[in-house]
């Protein structure tokens, strides 16, 4: 086993290329996803048409911002300035009801449009307002007890400027690992399928743990740096709070990464070539980029996608990385995550390990590749 | 005679509807250099497969070292697969180096022998030289070789030649598969395979058989060809001359009548030979 | 008009790739151009293909449509069908019509790959694949057909189609120049060029190299002493002892043989490589 993990180290060092897209690349995707894939939207411009338009943009508060008033506008006005750009928003005043146009077009935006639009609604209707109004209308009289209405007092915890960086940081250092774990070790089995060295090793004295475990150990210490990397420069540059315990956190990042280098090695042996090893990693990667709970929550899939959700390791990796980095769960909130990871690697690591007896040691099973060689009339 | 080293006994191996061994048996002992000869698709990788290891047969026996194969038996076999099996990147005291690790044993090599340069970058005939050095480091007592000296030149060929000789003299049993006759002719023994069974074996006279080929010297060969042909023959050039293994005297000289040409006979040789044993059809 | 190339050199860089090559092509012969990887004949070929340019000599060859190159690679677009290979050939040759189609459907007929026009380039085996090269380059009947190492990697069978596609190209009155590493390969020629390092180490007919090797070949049955070691070989069991200055008195045993065209190339070689290391001492 030592030999082939010396072997890998030095195949890994002489692939320069590989080497610096290994730590390259996560720092690049941090970077990129930390500060464009923000789903926070600071300002919404709005436009007010309609005889009380001038009245009515006073009322505007942040996030919206006025971007003009036509007092002569009409409902065509407005609707002409939001399919222009102009605005993402329109008030169009003037009729028995103010009416709201919300460009939909832009999933995100709308989103706050519409939030803030309703915060102001809100606002004018506060109750508190309305009682005091309520109150200097009635005469004084004693012994009538109004009831107080208070407006609620919301407290967001654990992120509370509700920054997109900070959930979305502990996860992506799972991402990171997926595209580490899945995509280079996919490569390391089908080199050597396509070098003809795979034969060569299927012959030496090796057992498929020997040679299993040698493909991953170089990439387990490089992804581990990565994390480190990752996770370093994401509490500095985005201020990510660690707030539950480094260990468990290691615990959980180490189990996935096991977990994900294993599905690149199976990848990887299944695989006829690099190309082929390349779109099947892609295949494993995406859905869990997608799927994972990272981006959309997992409550809003439909029950199907969750089912799918619920195979795949990123998923329990982002449960993990935020419960413990921005919540402080302790292991007794998170065993369910951990439990599932593990149980994805045995089944994960099973595979991996039969896959390569197939390969290396085969069995009665493992003459599927000749046959189709055979098949073909080019084996022999 | 010596137990063999490594034996199928009636092997045959079906891949779904297709059989692409039947009923082989052979043996290979110590100090022997035996020659597998075949087209391709007739069965040679498959056989070679099972006795490795790597492919159980689908009915027969084999036996490595006397057992049927195990991983123990993996110490003391050497197997060079036609793409030489050394990795491109590392340079050749690496790839030795990692041989000998996973095989065990004192370290025996040089470091100093072979440019410290990834092998992918070396001349083919150093390759050869290093891929040659990783499979005998270790002493196997039985030793693959897939196609060993395609692409060197004729002297590199003999040298290398001389290390499988050497291997042999000390009383490994090595097993060659080759396309070419001037390995063939290096063996000890030949066994030659068509369509899945073993055609024909025994020594490299034992194969020829006392065979004769027409050669046919005529001023007009492209002439002498088209008439050959049609008269359903199969004539192979050669410099000016044009040779007809397997064929009859007269049938030749009928089809030539119409021009001047003189026919004398020569011993067949062995890819001659071959190709009329191996021949699907005939 | 005959093709070839007189006093050819061209260096890469710090390697000297040709030294001074000549070469005569004939139309309706074939030329072997032999030796290992490294020794310049995908080079040569190429110079004479018009890839590259020498930097001294001369080189006379046909206009490039008159010329059919196979490389070493084959060529084949292992991602169109064989049909599609050789009508993109036709195309770039400008040759079509139903004498073309005529003519390939007989060179795909003998070379055994009729009813396989749909399958992909890539889905061929390697004897398949190069086969169908030699046709895609011969298929325009071409003044002088080059064919980059046609055979190896290939079975006896393909090869023997590979050379009776060779020989009717030569028949059709073709100068082909055949690249191989193999000596018996380089028996079917009508003259031969043993390259090493760049350097023409032998060349001529056939029975002229090997009339023309100095100095006298022996056999024996057991090692020869160290101080002959420097000029001895193992055909199979044998060895082979080479004698620069004429006969030599040797152990018992020993005795002098005529040699073959394979003991001829071995010792070219070896008188190569004595001048090398001599000119790199000087």
């Amino acid at each position: 086993m030592w030999a082939m993990i010396v072997k890998e180290f030095q195949q890994l060092r002489r692939d320069r290329r590989t080497l610096a897209m290994m730590i390259v690349l996560p720092l690049m995707l941090l970077v990129i996803f930390g500060y464009a894939a923000s789903f926070d939207v600071s300002k919404v411009s709005a436009v007010v048409v309609g005889p009380d338009a001038k009245a009515f943009s006073q009322r505007l508060t942040s996030p919206l911002s006025l971007r003009g008033t036509e007092p002569d506008g009409s409902l065509a006005t407005a609707r002409a300035d939001l399919k222009d750009g102009k605005a993402d928003v329109a008030f169009v005043t003037g009729g028995k009801r103010t009416l709201v146009l919300i460009n939909g077009a832009d999933l995100f935006t709308a989103r706050a449009a519409q939030t803030a639009v309703a915060r102001m609604t809100a606002e004018q209707l506060n109750p508190t307002k309305l009682l005091a109004k309520l109150e200097a209308a009635l005469p004084p009289t004693a012994g009538v007890a109004l009831p107080s209405f208070q407006s609620p007092r919301v407290e967001v915890l654990y992120n509370p400027g509700l920054k997109t960086a900070l959930v979305m940081v502990p996860g992506l250092a799972g991402v990171i690992l997926v595209f580490i774990g899945t995509l280079i070790a996919s490569l390391g089995v089908v080199r050597e399928r396509q070098a003809g060295t795979l034969e060569q090793l299927a012959v030496m004295p090796l057992t498929p743990w020997d040679v299993l475990i040698g493909k991953i150990a170089p990439y387990f210490i490089v992804a581990a740096v990565d994390l480190t990397l990752v996770l370093g420069v994401g509490m500095w540059l985005f201020g990510v709070p660690m707030r539950g315990s480094w260990p468990l956190l290691i615990l959980g990042a180490l189990l996935f990464l096991f977990v994900t280098l294993s599905i690149g090695v199976l990848v990887s042996s299944v695989s006829q070539n690099q190309g082929q090893a390349i779109q099947l990693a892609m295949m494993t990667v995406l859905p869990q980029i997608l799927l994972s709970g990272l981006i959309f929550p997992l409550a809003s899939m439909a029950v199907g996608v969750r089912w799918i959700a619920y195979l795949l390791p990123l998923t329990y990796f982002v449960q993990i990385s935020r419960g413990v980095m921005l919540m402080g769960q302790p292991l007794q909130d998170l065993w369910q995550p951990f439990l599932y990871l593990a149980a994805l690697g045995v089944v994960v690591v099973t595979a991996a390990t039969l896959r390569f007896r197939g390969l290396l040691n085969p069995s009665p099973g493992g003459g599927r590749q000749r046959r189709r060689h055979a098949g073909a009339g080019s084996a022999s | 005679m010596a137990e063999p080293l490594a034996e199928v006994k009636g092997v045959t191996r079906r891949f779904g509807e297709v059989i692409a061994v039947r009923e082989v048996s052979i043996a290979l002992r110590p100090g022997e250099v035996l020659g597998l000869l075949g087209a391709n698709g007739a069965g040679k990788t498959t056989l070679l497969r099972m006795l490795l290891g790597l492919l159980p047969p689908s009915d027969g026996e084999v036996r490595l070292f006397g057992a049927s194969p195990s991983f123990a038996a993996r110490r003391r076999l050497g197997y060079m697969p036609q793409g030489l099996g050394l990795y491109e990147d590392l340079t050749p005291a690496e790839n030795l180096a990692f041989a000998q690790a996973v095989f065990g044993g004192a370290r025996t090599s040089s470091p100093s022998e072979f440019p410290p340069l990834a092998v992918g970058r070396l001349p083919l005939g150093v390759q050869r030289r290093v891929a040659f050095r990783q499979v005998l480091q270790h002493h196997p007592q039985l030793l693959v070789l897939d196609e060993p000296t395609s692409g060197v030149d004729p002297l590199m060929r003999q040298r290398l030649w001389q290390e499988v000789r050497a291997a042999a003299d000390e009383g490994a049993g090595v097993l060659v598969t080759t396309h070419h006759m001037e390995e063939a002719e290096s063996c000890d023994r030949l066994v030659v395979m068509a369509d899945g069974s073993v055609v024909a074996q025994g020594s490299l006279r034992d194969i020829l058989a006392d065979k004769e080929t027409l050669v046919l010297e005529t001023a007009d060969w492209p002439r002498a060809m088209a008439l050959l042909e049609a008269a359903g023959m199969a004539p192979a050039l050669v410099g000016r001359s044009l040779r007809l293994p397997a064929e009859d005297e007269q049938k030749a000289r009928e089809a030539l009548s119409v021009m001047a040409f003189r026919l004398r006979r020569t011993p067949t040789s062995l890819e001659e030979r071959f190709v009329e044993i191996a021949s699907p059809g005939r | 008009m005959t093709w070839g190339v007189r006093g050819v050199s061209l260096r890469y860089g710090a390697v000297q790739a040709l030294t001074g090559i000549h070469l005569e092509l004939p139309p309706g012969e074939v030329r072997v151009v032999v030796g290992g990887d490294g020794a310049g004949k995908t080079t040569l070929l190429g110079i004479v293909a018009g890839a590259l340019s020498p930097e001294a000599g001369e080189v006379s060859r046909p206009v490039a449509a008159r010329i059919g190159y196979l490389p070493a690679s084959s060529g084949i677009y292992p991602d169109l069908s064989v049909a599609e290979n050789l009508a993109f050939a036709q195309a770039a040759y400008g040759v079509r019509g139903p004498a073309v189609a005529e003519r390939s459907r007989l060179l795909l007929a003998r070379a055994g790959l009729l009813g396989i026009e749909k399958r992909l380039g890539g889905e061929l085996s390697g004897g398949m694949r190069q086969k169908l090269g030699v046709i895609r380059a011969m298929l325009h009947q071409p003044d002088l057909l080059i064919l980059d190492e046609p055979t190896t990697g290939v079975d006896p069978l393909s090869r023997r189609d590979l050379w009776w596609l060779i020989a009717h190209a030569a028949a059709e009155g073709s100068a082909v120049l055949v690249a191989t590493t193999y000596v018996d390969e380089a028996e079917r020629a009508t003259e031969l060029l043993l390259l090493d390092r760049g350097h023409a180490a032998a060349r001529g007919a056939p029975d002229a190299v090997i009339a023309a090797m100095p100095g006298t070949l022996m056999a024996g049955d057991d090692p020869p002493s160290a101080s002959e070691a420097a000029f001895s070989w193992r055909r199979g069991r044998q060895w082979r002892l080479w004698a620069p200055e004429g006969a030599v008195e040797v152990a018992n045993g020993w005795r002098a043989i005529p040699p073959d065209l394979q003991d001829a190339v071995t010792v070219a070689l070896l008188r190569s490589e004595r001048e090398a290391a001599q000119g790199g001492a000087a």
